[in-house]
């Protein structure tokens, strides 16, 4: 199975463990992973602004890069929800997937040879939940289930902790992050105090740009408590 | 983004934000309510199908709107009910106006009524010497505070206790230093009852008006509208236009939803169904448009005229929660008020679509299926391209369109987040950066994942 | 132009394309005996009930109820010993001015049956006396039939088409409520401080009530 895999520009620039970690753990679940070293970006961060009329160019290069695919995979579900929403070109359209999503409807994975020994708190970022259901939303009347959690569930000896608020927004929003400073850090500020009151080690999830935020806040709080993307964890050899 | 003379959106929200210890106390108080509302609906085996229900409906009435206001205007008017109609608010004050006028009466009561506050009702008259008393307990608050509602269901839910203690000392004479709910609520009672006694015209909103039959339906839980309503010599019900709703049986759907949305009650207490006047009583109703047909011929955002005003995506909101309601300097706030309020001026509240993360909370709890986030998005779309976006910031995206659509510049510019430390707004590595005050940023790592797998997988 | 006919004008250049109305909701399946649940929604909205076998019971318990009531006033002509009834003369007096109502501790009237899912119960103006008696009255007594007790607001509605039609109807459910100030629950904003809901039932022996 040949995959194209996408690493979001900040995750390119900031976190490339992330996109190591994603590559790792494609590879080793049997898929043929290709990176097209002339990606950059989906495009959302001026569409969120209000500039969608911009992103044409990044379209077009996002069609050149991934359309020979047979699937595209990034770990992110907000350039993922982003692409589905505005890209319909019919070689990308129906192809792109998140990465838990990826791994839980397409490889169908039921088992991971990982280990995590650490109480984990799963951040649920909207834009995967709410915009590629990667799990039920709590405002909604309906059997609950959560495919990041399926997946955390697999690996071994890990913890996770219960939220008081499983879903609420972490206050990141692309520039709403600068543009409304303010408000943006009291969410994520109180994301955070709700991980830590349940005893988080380590606070997880699929998008890195609400970890970024979040990890922002616990670093200038001089917290111990680590940020890590899914991919990550779900890449955790066991050691010893 | 401030145009001339208002402070927007994020500088309000900055001011509130100065005191945690309360944005934490709003934040929970209004948490409370979503979590009201979750458990309400729980109970309600049919919820999502109900939405579904409501969102067609509503759906069917946008579609025949102009059929269903003739047919409500011929039948409230053979109920004996005198139908007006006003193209913007000042038409519809002049209207209310001169039927105080008529009556030469210069005290009137009021309950709820968004639509008022949407017109400046109260200033409009307090300006021609007339005296309003707005008897919903929570708009009485605000109004002897000399302020607009805060929240459309919970006019002041940003007053504490003891605030509301302390006004109540000032002017209606209670105890100083007495912060009882129960007690401040019954002085309010005393002091509300002579109003309704003494005065001969009564304002109410209007909930759903129902086309098939003439009658309009008032939901209250203190029973403030009939109060006013059933002792006065004239009552006067003022509604936008888009509160029409087909059938009478269509209420069954519409009030299942609203309370439990609204505060997680079954139904409120009273839902009045007003079809004529009572004998020698005279019934007015004026059907306001002030917009709203220009909104019905915006393909984009019209669905957000289904909406019942029920507040819940205000509750689930956590940027209203953390921001308070008078950040969002309208008379409806919250995530629906962001994308309403654009319509009627878009320059002035071309700040408010970007009062959101996008979270699409909203959107789920909304009764009637407005896709509220979607409309956030779009309406961005809209002010940037009619030219309500700032330069400076127009440059910026520019900049960060050509070189993310550049992959050879991108990957000079960009090795190992220099680019992007430079460029992208979050990012800008400076002290003025925002996302500096309280947050950090990562080190940049040593080389890109680009450059990782350039190196070991090429 | 006036502006009606620029508003109906201007509505109908932007009104959509036609969208058909939804097939009539259907609300779940219910059967047996609602009055459990009415109860239930009714007690935890601030309201009393009482399932009792006739009004002699019902002037009873308003004796225990309410000792301190000095004026009472009914529709109910089974308890015209026990208050003050809407004779015709007393009628045209309140007819001239409701506000006579004012000092009304206790007002019982009859209504046309009650909803389960919200405790709530429907009653017309000609049941009321006075639109403004139900809501003016320190506390308030609804009589309504325990086989008259439909499941939810859909029922309700279908009910009401079978109903002579009314120049003013409400559901009433529970006493008069505000949680304006810091959502703290205070029962008694403007209208009635106490509600409560006789569910009869002839069939009942007088031990049997609630």
């Amino acid at each position: 199975m040949r995959v194209g895999l996408f690493v979001p520009c900040y995750v390119d620039q900031f976190y490339p463990q992330v996109g190591i970690a994603t590559l790792e753990l494609l590879t080793r679940l049997g898929c043929d992973v290709v990176y097209p070293p002339d990606q950059t970006c989906c495009g959302q961060p001026m569409a969120n602004s209000g500039y969608e009329h911009l992103t044409g160019g990044c379209n077009a290069l996002f069609i050149r890069n991934f359309a020979e695919f047979e699937y595209i995979v990034a770990p992110s579900g907000s350039c993922v929800l982003h692409i589905k929403d505005h890209i319909h070109d019919a070689n990308i359209a129906g192809k792109i997937y998140e990465l838990v999503e990826f791994l839980t409807d397409v490889l169908k994975v039921d088992n991971l040879d990982a280990c995590f020994p650490y109480k984990v708190g799963l951040h649920q970022s909207c834009h995967g939940q709410r915009g590629l259901h990667l799990a039920q939303m709590s405002e909604l009347m309906a059997p609950p289930f959560s495919k990041p959690q399926k997946l955390l569930d697999m690996v071994k000896d890990i913890q996770l902790i219960d939220l008081d608020r499983k879903d609420e927004c972490c206050g990141f929003g692309g520039t709403f992050c600068v543009a409304e400073e303010a408000v943006s850090v009291k969410m994520g500020k109180d994301r955070v105090a709700d991980h830590l009151h349940h005893g988080a080690e380590v606070i997880t999830g699929s998008d890195m740009s609400c970890l970024m935020h979040l990890e922002g806040i616990l670093r200038r709080q001089k917290s111990p408590v680590q940020v890590k993307h899914i991919a990550e964890i779900l890449n955790s050899k066991i050691t010893g | 983004m401030s145009s001339s003379n208002h402070k927007d959106h994020a500088t309000l929200a900055a001011a509130f934000n100065k005191d945690e210890p309360r944005v934490d106390w709003h934040d929970q108080t209004l948490w409370w309510v979503r979590q009201k509302r979750d458990k309400a609906a729980a109970q309600v085996a049919d919820w999502e199908a109900l939405r579904d229900s409501a969102s067609k409906i509503k759906d069917n009435v946008l579609s025949n709107l102009s059929e269903y206001l003739t047919k409500f205007e011929e039948e409230a008017s053979r109920n004996g009910v005198i139908v007006h109609w006003a193209a913007d608010a000042k038409e519809h004050n002049d209207i209310v106006l001169s039927i105080l006028r008529n009556h030469k009466v210069d005290k009137m009561v009021k309950s709820k009524s968004m639509l008022t506050e949407e017109c400046h009702l109260n200033e409009f008259l307090a300006a021609h010497n007339v005296e309003v008393v707005d008897t919903d307990l929570g708009e009485r608050v605000v109004q002897l505070a000399e302020e607009p509602p805060s929240h459309i269901v919970l006019p002041c839910i940003h007053w504490k206790k003891e605030e509301i203690g302390e006004l109540f000392h000032k002017h209606l004479g209670t105890p100083a230093g007495n912060a009882d709910p129960q007690f401040l609520t019954y002085a309010a009672r005393l002091h509300l009852r002579e109003k309704f006694l003494t005065r001969r015209v009564a304002l109410t909103g209007v909930n759903f008006a129902v086309a098939e039959t003439g009658e309009f339906v008032v939901c209250t839980n203190e029973g403030n509208a009939d109060m006013g309503a059933h002792l006065a010599d004239v009552h006067i019900a003022c509604m936008g236009i888009e509160k029409l709703i087909p059938k009478r049986d269509h209420l069954g759907v519409f009030l299942r939803l609203l309370t439990r949305s609204a505060t997680g009650q079954p139904i409120t207490t009273y839902s009045s169904h007003f079809r004529k006047p009572r004998p020698g009583q005279e019934m007015h109703i004026v059907l306001v448009d002030n917009g709203r047909s220009t909104h019905l011929g915006r393909k984009d955002f019209r669905n957000s005229l289904k909406c019942i005003r029920c507040a819940a995506c205000f509750n689930t909101c956590p940027v209203y929660r953390r921001s308070g309601g008078h950040s969002y300097h309208t008379a409806v706030a919250g995530p629906i008020g962001s994308i309403l309020s654009p319509n009627l001026d878009m320059k002035k509240y071309s700040d408010l679509p970007f009062a959101s993360t996008l979270c699409g909370s909203c959107s789920n709890v909304c009764p009637v299926k407005i896709d509220i986030h979607e409309q956030l998005y779009k309406w961005r779309q809209v002010i940037v391209q009619e030219g309500n976006s700032p330069a400076a910031k127009t440059a910026t995206m520019k900049a960060m369109t050509w070189v993310l659509s550049n992959p050879g510049v991108y990957h000079t510019a960009g090795k190992t987040g220099r680019w992007f430390m430079l460029n992208v707004p979050f990012t800008v590595n400076n002290r003025l950066n925002p996302w500096y005050h309280q947050r950090d940023l990562p080190a940049p790592p040593k080389q890109s994942f680009g450059e990782w797998y350039k190196k070991n997988k090429q | 132009m006036s502006s009606r006919d620029k508003i109906l004008a201007a509505v109908k250049a932007n009104q959509p394309d036609a969208r058909a109305l939804p097939p009539q909701h259907q609300g779940p399946d219910t059967s047996g005996d609602l009055t459990p649940r009415f109860i239930t929604v009714l007690e935890a909205i601030g309201g009393a009930a009482f399932l009792v076998s006739g009004f002699d019971r019902i002037a009873t318990i308003l004796h225990e109820q309410y000792p301190g009531a000095r004026r009472i006033v009914t529709n109910c002509p089974e308890l015209s010993t026990f208050a003050e009834t809407a004779s015709p003369e007393t009628k045209n007096h309140y007819d001239d001015d409701p506000h006579t109502l004012e000092n009304t501790d206790l007002a019982i009237l009859p209504a046309h049956f009650g909803v389960a899912e919200n405790g709530a119960c429907f009653i017309t103006e000609s049941q009321m006396i006075e639109r403004v008696l139900p809501f003016i009255t320190q506390n308030l007594v609804l009589v309504i039939h325990r086989k008259d007790i439909v499941a939810t607001m859909h029922q309700a509605y279908d009910r009401i088409a079978l109903i002579p039609t009314y120049g003013f109807s409400t559901f009433i459910a529970g006493p008069s409520k505000t949680a304006d100030i810091e959502q703290s629950l205070v029962l008694g904003a403007h209208g009635p401080r106490s509600l409560t809901v006789f569910l009869l039932d002839e069939q009942l022996s007088d031990a049997g009530f609630y």
